[in-house]
């Protein structure tokens, strides 16, 4: 009973933080549109919060820059369980235009942190930014809210 | 008053409470527009493997031409493979696309179109494996899938599916590791090394007496002007750049072993003479011992039997600077290290 409620407002309220890793910026501008009233992201109960303390879903874009290593560690670690990463753009997953011969990026980001969704794209479109939030976050979230730790 | 009961007797409306609780973005809103520029889509039967794609795809890691296997019947095809994890849907690969249909669609493009001509190639690349350091850049860097392997710990180059575009000699950091050889004209190419090679060893062996001061590690350098060589090998195949290309080529391998000869230290001991596997050092009363350098195989025995010093073992290596002006071999001359009787 208790559970079935928890499910129930954990699916239907998802909490978002954005992280940029170092990279154009052009994926968190997706994400802004996706904010606003064309595609209103909110009618789906996602909130943009930028605090991974009070996050569910961690947005990773950029091409995880030197700095950010260790940085991004700490922020996964900071976000409570139960957590879902979604990489948006080609930066968190090959590294894209800047991992040349010589660059400093530490693509992919799967190697630090685990990755749950990924959307491939430079950028990706906002509806597949919130497709991938929309199919991996409720249940995802529902389900890992169930496990005894 | 009144207006806080026009407010809610707005939320109070079935239209308002139907349409609160299915809010939603039009459709038309959600889906990608017919101009939208997706992900290019290969039709790969109409492939002709140029790798125009490859060339103008700006993403590091998005295409890959890869070549089938032949069955029994028929070539295997060969035809470009998007990633889409690291394709940043420019289009280039698409506008640049010169068979006709199009190997590649996409959405529209926006490339203004130049006019596309296949180069024809008169090179085949090759790795050297005895300056190769296996860092295995070019096989990051190469366009086509599995053209560069690795066999046998040895980087090499398959040349069934080379495209020859030429990216592996850029990335190499060893000079002279990756080559382009020409593959025409070889009999006049063997003509120009045969050139080259003579002409070098004969102007080294002019800087005779300077080399002989050369003590333990020291190097001693020159420079040869490369113009009148040049001029010579126009004579046998008028080609500029593939005769830079040979030089190149050849001045990155090139080890030149030298022998020297000191007439006053040579006591006529002949011990030499019976120990040279070419017969090329011969005793006369009235010359002394004579070594004869067209038959000399440079292989440093007498250097190792001499007892008195008479002759001196030199390594020489060389480096083209094709880029300026005046082309200068530059050499450096140092001691073999063979161990040095004196």
């Amino acid at each position: 009973m208790l559970d079935g409620l928890k499910d129930i407002i954990r699916k239907s309220s998802i909490h978002v933080c954005l992280v940029n890793t170092g990279g154009c910026n052009g994926c968190d501008i997706e994400v802004v549109a996706l904010l606003s009233p064309r595609y209103d992201l909110e009618q789906y109960g996602i909130y943009v919060h930028n605090n991974p303390r009070e996050a569910d879903v961690l947005l990773i874009t950029g091409a995880l820059a030197e700095q950010w290593k260790d940085k991004l560690q700490k922020i996964y670690a900071k976000t409570p369980e139960p957590k879902v990463v979604v990489a948006i753009g080609n930066c968190p997953l090959t590294g894209d235009v800047f991992n040349q011969e010589g660059s400093s990026v530490n693509a992919p980001v799967s190697d630090y942190i685990p990755v749950d969704a990924e959307v491939s794209g430079c950028p990706p479109r906002p509806t597949e930014i919130l497709a991938a939030i929309l199919a991996v976050g409720p249940d995802a979230i529902a389900a890992r809210g169930r496990q005894k730790l | 008053m009144s207006s806080v009961i026009w407010y809610l007797y707005e939320f109070a409306r079935k239209s308002w409470a139907e349409n609160f609780a299915a809010a939603k973005s039009d459709k038309e809103i959600m889906d990608a527009p017919d101009r939208f520029r997706n992900f290019p889509e290969v039709h790969k039967e109409y492939c002709i493997a140029c790798g125009a794609c490859t060339a103008a795809c700006p993403a590091p890691m998005a295409i890959k031409l890869v070549r089938d296997e032949d069955s029994e019947h028929e070539d295997g095809f060969t035809y470009p493979v998007i990633n889409n994890r690291g394709c940043i849907r420019c289009g280039f690969c698409a506008e640049v696309c010169p068979t006709d249909p199009k190997t590649l669609t996409c959405g529209e493009n926006h490339l203004i179109r130049e006019d596309f001509t296949i180069l024809p190639v008169d090179k085949k690349f090759v790795i050297d494996d005895y300056l190769c350091i296996r860092c295995k850049k070019c096989m990051k860097t190469c366009k086509v899938g599995d053209a560069i392997v690795e066999e046998d710990n040895k980087i090499v180059i398959d040349q069934s599916k080379c495209i020859s575009c030429g990216e592996c000699l850029k990335t190499c950091p060893v000079k002279g590791a990756i080559k382009g050889i020409h593959i025409s004209n070889v009999e006049e190419q063997k003509e120009i090394i045969n050139l080259v090679v003579d002409s070098l060893e004969s102007k080294i062996e002019a800087e005779q007496d300077k080399i002989k001061d050369i003590k333990g590690s020291d190097v001693y350098s020159f420079d040869i002007s490369a113009v009148e060589l040049i001029e010579e090998a126009r004579k046998i195949l008028d080609d500029d750049e593939l005769i830079d290309d040979i030089i190149e080529n050849i001045t990155d391998r090139l080890k030149l072993r030298l022998i020297t000869w000191d007439k006053n230290k040579c006591t006529n001991c002949r011990l030499c003479v019976k120990e040279c596997p070419s017969g090329a050092i011969k005793y006369t009363s009235e010359e002394g011992v004579i070594r004869n350098p067209d038959k000399c195989l440079r292989c440093s025995i007498c250097y190792q039997t001499c007892p008195f010093g008479a002759i001196g073992y030199y390594i020489s290596r060389f480096l083209y600077k094709r880029d300026e002006a005046d082309k200068l071999i530059h050499v450096t001359v140092k001691t073999s290290d063979l161990p040095v009787r004196s």
